[in-house]
């Protein structure tokens, strides 16, 4: 390494350090100046958006305005009115009158680009305006190679409705767990067609894996059908499965729901365990109290808790028998007990949610 | 006349010196720019994801991993009450927080006491890590989330593993007791999760709080800190997560993830059985050991950094504090690197033994012995007429402007992602911290970072005390903090 070599590395960097500090100027600049058109395209949109969720203006006011900013503002404004201010109802009305605007088609070319984050934007478009004929693309996107894209896709399935159901519901099992509650809170905006998708897929014979995330989604729809169903496989040679049916049932408020979680309760497995005190508490099961009162002295942790909170949850005669195993000489029922007893009523609830 | 005074070996002997120092310099200066450039693809994918309104309402659901905030308090009554207020009214669906009073001198208890209504519960938890004395535990009446244990004394590492024994949730995430959370940085650091990835641990990015306006535990006006000090850290600490963090995540994975901010599978950690409470970098130590754990019994994990999460710290403002915490970090870093030595240039350790661990050895352990004895001998050389003096001054030039691009290279990505300091000025003021770095704070570090290896070789591994000044415009500790609404 001589000395020239040293005189050229200084002058690239001073080279680079120029463009550095040009660069910082520009940037800024330009940046500050597209926040500055989304704030204002936003700032637009909002009293167009007010009239028609509250006071039943004309809808296409909202279109037109869109139609006047630039692709880039309209998308960006869309997307972010979009999440706080639509329900899911009002996009399916406001979808259809903005699908064939000229720059949601530019946008929606994007579905294709070989750029992910032009996917992405597309995906992102189409959980707002996507529709029947989107199908494929959708589709497409759900399997794109980018996560961040399918993350988007899901959203955009979910606007079709009952279509893409089964493409979603085969692909669930293989997701990781915070996937696979992203998809079913998706899928949960739909449950009828789910449901009935569900129905034939929870049989004992199915793979474990594949069933414990088909009962999750029965539980997180809360359908009468599915959980029906569900309750069923409460028998099922795998604790995994019995654990999720345990999960799931806290969901489904029927008078024998509760004579399978007292058996659940009575599980050699301590999660089936705690599972089945979480549920009963959540059911408020009232005839439950003497097990659950009993399983306040189970050898495992995590069902003690889970217990005394259900008793508390229950509350009237529950916690009085909360309030007597406090008295009691098991020591650690005694902790557990002295420990939930403590707390407000609030956050009992707030601690048998989690 | 100095010349002939001069014997040829000493000359030949600072030729080579000057070479091997060249060699180095390059080599060192060149992984900084691979990893600048393997950051700033990660950095624009980060933004996007993060600035998209879908994930904030995506990890809003049930989607989102349970998390038990650890917190280790030892004597810090000033800043407890804010901090802790910053912490319970997090955006996030799921979570605990479980402080340690690690025997604190001060009022911090009584604090805790005065402003979250504590009423002291039975030990319900399980214990499976081997810990100091807990004398006891308690539950706020106003936020459910809140548990307190006060314990005896036994350090930082110690208490975390106290809360990791406590905490209910599958993932932990450790901060420390004077950091201040944003409000939606726990949701983000949950994004990984949602990317199909299976995580060991998230770390996100530390910013520094000093001059920020901080109102009700959250910092409401990003400003950088005038006094040389605390700005000229604010750019590192920039540096530092921007791109050196997240360069790291294509190279085999992180060794840091901060102890002030960072998420971890509670499992894998108790597993490991926890922090150790012989090194006084416990964060480093923990992720290399964790790293290793991984490896070893093959098990799935990646340790991955996202920049958009942002927690915010207060740093020293007097020297000898920043001397006591750079002297310290360097200590542990000696430790740590000592105690896996194992794993450097070990193949069976893939890109952690081949590439990080060599990185973290020759990189930053040794740095501050090559730029003191470069220092000495290029002044002396040049002294006495053995070096060209037009050849020192371009051999320095060169350093300067080459730190001084990096700095600038990280104020870039900053100002282009997540642009948290609105004003020009202070756009401007890291600019000029940016230039003014190597003149005195450099050589202030070498020094201190240098006096670690005289401490490591004396088997000190005590902390050193830190002061804090405590959070700008927050309420004052003690007061009592309103519950949240049902």
């Amino acid at each position: 390494m001589t000395f020239h070599g040293l005189v050229v590395a200084l002058a690239v960097e001073g080279v680079l350090i120029l463009s550095s500090l040009l660069g910082l100027v520009l940037l800024r600049q330009h940046l500050t100046g597209r926040a500055r058109a989304v704030d204002a395209g936003v700032r637009a949109l909002e009293p167009a958006l007010h009239g028609w969720l509250v006071q039943g203006t004309d809808v296409r006011q909202i279109v037109a305005l869109l139609r006047a900013q630039t692709p880039y503002v309209a998308f960006r404004s869309v997307a972010r009115l979009a999440t706080p201010y639509l329900t899911f109802e009002r996009q399916q009305v406001l979808a259809p009158l903005l699908r064939d605007e000229a720059w949601v088609r530019d946008m929606l070319r994007h579905g294709q680009s070989r750029l992910w984050w032009r996917r992405f934007d597309a995906a992102r478009l189409l959980s707002i305006v996507g529709g029947d004929a989107d199908k494929d693309l959708i589709s497409a996107l759900l399997k794109d190679r980018s996560p961040a894209v399918r993350l988007v896709a899901i959203d955009a399935a979910a606007r079709l409705g009952g279509q893409l159901v089964d493409v979603e519901l085969d692909g669930l099992p293989h997701r990781q767990d915070a996937v696979q509650a992203y998809q079913i809170a998706a899928l949960a905006r739909h449950p009828r067609p789910v449901a009935a998708a569900l129905l034939p897929r929870l049989l004992p014979d199915a793979p474990p894996e594949a069933l414990n995330a088909w009962i999750d989604a029965s539980g997180a729809l809360a359908s009468p059908e599915a959980l029906t169903r569900v309750r069923t496989l409460a028998t099922h040679p795998r604790a995994e499965v019995r654990l999720h049916v345990a999960r799931a049932l806290r969901r489904h408020a029927e008078p024998d729901t509760v004579p399978v979680l007292l058996a659940l309760l009575a599980d050699g497995d301590w999660r089936v365990r705690a599972q089945a005190a979480r549920a009963l508490g959540a059911l408020r099961a009232r005839s439950a109290t003497a097990a659950l009162a009993a399983a306040v002295r189970d050898r495992s942790w995590w069902v003690r808790y889970r217990a005394a909170l259900a008793l508390a949850q229950i509350g009237g005669e529950a916690r009085e028998e909360l309030l007597a195993v406090t008295r009691g000489e098991d020591p650690l029922a005694r902790d557990m007990s002295i420990l939930v007893a403590g707390l407000s009523s609030a956050a009992v609830v707030e601690m048998s949610e989690v | 006349m100095i010349d002939a005074l001069i014997p040829s070996w000493f000359t030949a002997a600072v030729q080579m010196a000057d070479v091997a120092i060249l060699w180095y310099m390059f080599v060192v200066n060149s992984f900084f720019a691979l990893l600048l450039a393997l950051a700033a693809p990660q950095l624009f994918a980060h933004w996007r994801f993060g600035s998209e309104d879908v994930l904030a309402r995506s990890l809003t659901s049930s989607a989102v991993p349970r998390v038990s905030i650890l917190v280790p308090a030892h004597n810090e009554s000033v800043s407890i009450v804010d901090s802790l207020r910053s912490l319970l009214t997090l955006q996030y669906p799921y979570y605990e927080v479980v402080l340690v009073n690690d025997g604190s001198t001060d009022d911090t208890l009584q604090r805790l006491h005065d402003a979250y209504d504590l009423y002291e519960v039975p030990p319900a938890v399980m214990r499976r890590l081997r810990t100091e004395r807990v004398k006891a535990y308690y539950r706020s009446r106003t936020w459910s989330k809140l548990l307190v244990v006060d314990k005896h004394n036994g350090g930082k590492a110690d208490s975390l593993n106290v809360a990791l024994d406590a905490a209910r949730f599958p993932y932990v995430l450790a901060c420390d007791a004077d950091t201040l959370i944003e409000p939606d940085a726990l949701l983000r650091l949950a994004r990984p999760f949602l990317f199909d990835q299976k995580i060991a641990a998230v770390g996100g990015t530390i910013r520094v709080v000093n001059s920020c306006t901080v109102d009700d535990g959250r910092v409401t006006d990003a400003r950088v800190d005038g006094r040389w000090l605390s700005g000229i850290q604010t750019v590192e600490y920039l540096r530092a997560f921007l791109f050196g963090r997240l360069g790291w995540n294509l190279l085999g994975g992180n060794l840091i993830i901060s102890g002030a901010f960072g998420l971890f599978r509670r499992d894998y950690l108790t597993e490991i059985l926890g922090y150790a409470t012989s090194t006084v970098t416990e964060d480093f130590e923990l992720i290399v050991r964790l790293q290793r754990y991984l490896k070893e019994q093959r098990k799935p994990g990646k340790v991955v950094f996202i920049p958009d999460p942002v927690a915010w710290t207060e740093v020293p403002t007097s020297v000898s504090v920043f001397g006591r915490q750079r002297e310290r970090w360097h200590r542990g870093l000696i430790a740590t690197i000592v105690a896996h030595r194992a794993v450097l240039f070990n193949p069976r350790y893939g890109a952690m033994g081949l590439i990080a661990m060599p990185y973290f050895l020759i990189a930053e352990l040794l740095a501050p012995l090559v730029e003191a004895i470069g220092l000495v001998i290029t002044v002396l050389c040049t002294l006495a007429g053995v070096l060209a003096p037009g050849f020192a001054l371009v051999f320095f030039a060169t350093a300067y402007l080459f730190g001084t691009l990096l700095s600038l290279a990280a104020i870039l990505m900053e100002e282009v992602s997540f642009h948290r300091y609105r004003r020009p000025s202070d756009t401007l003021r890291l600019v000029f911290f940016a230039f003014i770095e190597p003149f005195g704070y450099r050589q202030v570090t070498v020094y201190f970072r240098l006096k670690a290896f005289v401490r490591y070789l004396q088997g000190d591994h005590t902390w050193g005390r830190m002061k804090r000044e405590g959070f700008g415009g927050g309420q004052s500790a003690g007061t009592p903090v309103p519950a949240p609404p049902l």
